[in-house]
């Protein structure tokens, strides 16, 4: 809505200079200002633009080359073509990868978007120091990674840890959370969600509030369940919101290497590896640099596509 | 805001005025009571939630192994300060995280700007272009961009951090700015250039005067992934006294036993700057849009 706004003031003034626009004292005005515009907008993009080039732009062609050639990282060697990504389309650690990735993905998506809504539900209504929890529930996502991937360690790591003890104490066996393959996906998962959720509750605590809350008063009085209400009412409202937050957070959970990394390294058995670190340790532990940027411009692509569908879908629901 | 129309009583008539005031007193008191188990809900939740940072904590001040302290202490923060590089390492963190957010929004601001004014083929290109961008793995980037800072030299430097710190935010952070711009009316831009002012005059003096809460939205995000990154960090630092916090944390594990007191010690020590700008600043955060909301991990 906003844009359109923006787009009567500079746009028209800069679009004067198309219809022959000179004639009267004021369409003279406001070609002059749209050749300052065009010639100002073109330096305020600059830093921008070769910022782009450098660290997105030509890394993305260099990859290109090294994904179709062989060699290791000091030198590229000779053109390969495809055989890098018939390598890697071959090796079962490929597909066992995507396979964690996808797992990885829809468990950290719908996870933290379910405690998300939640906690954005439970909070919605005014409580005693309903503020304070909201600061301190967001804690998890702005306590950098590093420092939560240590304590999650500390608290899970050996059979003398604090939680498998608690499991001990309770007669539950001892269970080692990373070192199962099974346990440890589910911890690292549970762990992303961990990190996610305050990231959720953000995204849906801002779209509730700017829902009316007499539409529930109303629909209350006229019998309608809590539950109709959650249903008919209440996701109909942040369903935009809830679509955002779900492409984005796939993307995150897609390209997220230091929830898995630092939590369990990939292992045990490379149980917990996804894509992004199968590519780190293909180029930076077995210096297979080729296979490696070949992992990589395979996600690369997948994202491409899904961001595009994302950007026309904004697109598309902010005009109307 | 169709869904909200619909679900408005077609049966409003029904009710009497006295009834609509009692049901509207019942529904209150239902609501007060259910605040309190909300409260409690809510008290729970955070608790459990909360753990692991709490836990960082209390070990960060509980004396270890080696120690005859008793009780809390502040002997193991004052031993990782004074036996390893926890102090190169803070500094190197804040001057690259600094430097990563003074550059983001002087690159971004200017960029978001052009994005909101400007209404051709080219610029709305360009905003997919950084959408695009934005949502790549990183670890593409990586490989090529250690290729060429190799042979600039800026591998294990933190000027070359900083460089690619930049880059990875200013995608995001030009929708940011971009969106709180879209939020300002162009109208008192119009008014500047009546009395004669250049469209940068009015963008420095009219426009930016007026973006403190984008520029703060902006620099927080920038903030938090330059002093949370690990992906580029691992690539990039090979020695010790070029590591960040992140790194320095790190390496704790490379030995054998770890030094937990050291490592929550410094856990700590680096978990405090983004909760402090957080809990100050967090109600600019809220703010932008989808530019807000493509603020995540």
């Amino acid at each position: 809505m906003s844009s359109t706004t923006a787009q009567s003031g500079l746009a028209r003034a800069r679009r004067g200079v198309a219809p022959g626009g000179t004639g009267t004292a004021g369409g003279k005005r406001k070609s002059k200002l749209s050749a300052q515009a065009t010639r100002t907008f073109f330096w305020l993009l600059l830093p921008s633009v070769v910022l782009l080039v450098l660290i997105h732009g030509y890394p993305l062609i260099y990859a290109a080359v090294q994904a179709t050639h062989d060699g290791d990282l000091l030198q590229t060697g000779n053109f390969v073509g495809v055989q890098n990504f018939s390598t890697v389309l071959t090796s079962p650690a490929f597909w066992k990868a995507a396979q964690f990735t996808l797992w990885f993905t829809i468990v950290g998506v719908f996870g933290s978007w379910l405690v998300g809504l939640g906690l954005a539900l439970l909070l919605r209504t005014k409580i005693p120091a309903g503020n304070t929890f909201k600061v301190l529930l967001l804690l998890p996502w702005v306590v950098p990674i590093v420092v939560s991937s240590t304590a999650w360690n500390w608290l899970v790591a050996t059979p003398d840890s604090l939680i498998p003890a608690l499991f001990r104490n309770l007669g539950l066996g001892t269970p080692l959370f990373l070192a199962d393959p099974t346990l440890a996906s589910i911890t690292v998962m549970v762990f992303k969600v961990w990190v996610s959720f305050p990231f959720m509750m953000m995204m849906i605590s801002a779209a509730l509030a700017s829902v009316d809350t007499t539409v529930y008063e109303a629909a209350s009085m006229d019998g309608a369940s809590p539950w109709q209400q959650f249903t008919q009412i209440t996701l109909p409202l942040i369903a935009r919101s809830t679509y955002i937050s779900w492409i984005l957070m796939t993307i995150f959970c897609v390209n997220d290497f230091p929830t898995i990394y630092l939590l369990t390294g990939g292992g045990p058995v490379n149980a917990t590896t996804s894509l992004v670190v199968l590519a780190y340790r293909t180029v930076f532990q077995d210096f297979a640099t080729g296979p490696g940027v070949a992992i990589a411009f395979l996600m690369t692509m997948t994202l491409v596509v899904i961001s595009v569908i994302l950007y026309r879908q904004i697109r598309k629901s902010s005009v109307e | 805001m169709s869904a909200a129309v619909h679900a408005h009583p077609q049966s409003g008539p029904a009710l009497g005025v006295g009834q609509a005031g009692n049901a509207r007193r019942v529904l209150s008191e239902a609501g007060q009571r259910g605040r309190w188990w909300r409260f409690i809900a809510i008290l729970i939740i955070t608790a459990v939630v909360l753990v692991p940072i709490m836990v960082t904590i209390v070990l960060a001040f509980t004396p270890g192994p080696n120690s005859t302290a008793t009780g809390l202490t502040f002997e193991n923060l004052s031993n990782v300060f004074s036996k390893t590089l926890a102090a190169t390492w803070l500094k190197n963190s804040l001057v690259t995280t600094l430097s990563t957010v003074v550059v983001s929004v002087a690159v971004a601001a200017p960029a978001g700007y052009v994005l909101s004014r400007g209404r051709s083929k080219a610029v709305s290109g360009y905003s997919l272009l950084l959408f695009v961008m934005q949502s790549l793995p990183i670890i593409t980037s990586v490989v090529p961009l250690f290729i060429l800072f190799a042979g600039m030299g800026l591998v294990d430097n933190l000027l070359g951090l900083t460089i690619i710190y930049v880059g990875s935010t200013m995608t995001v952070a030009t929708w940011m700015m971009a969106a709180y711009f879209d939020s300002i009316p162009i109208s008192l831009e119009e008014a500047s250039w009546i009395d004669g002012c250049s469209v940068f005059g009015s963008f420095t003096k009219v426009v930016l005067r007026n973006s403190l809460p984008g520029v703060l939205s902006t620099a927080i995000f920038a903030f938090l992934l330059a002093w949370n990154d690990y992906l580029v960090a691992i690539v990039f630092l090979r020695s010790n006294e070029i590591f960040t916090l992140p790194m320095g944390v790190q390496s704790f594990f490379q030995q054998n036993a770890t030094d937990w007191t050291s490592v929550m010690a410094l856990a700590v020590v680096m978990m405090l700057p983004p909760v402090i700008v957080f809990a100050a600043l967090n109600k600019y955060f809220s703010v932008g849009g989808i530019g807000g909301s493509l603020a995540g991990r």
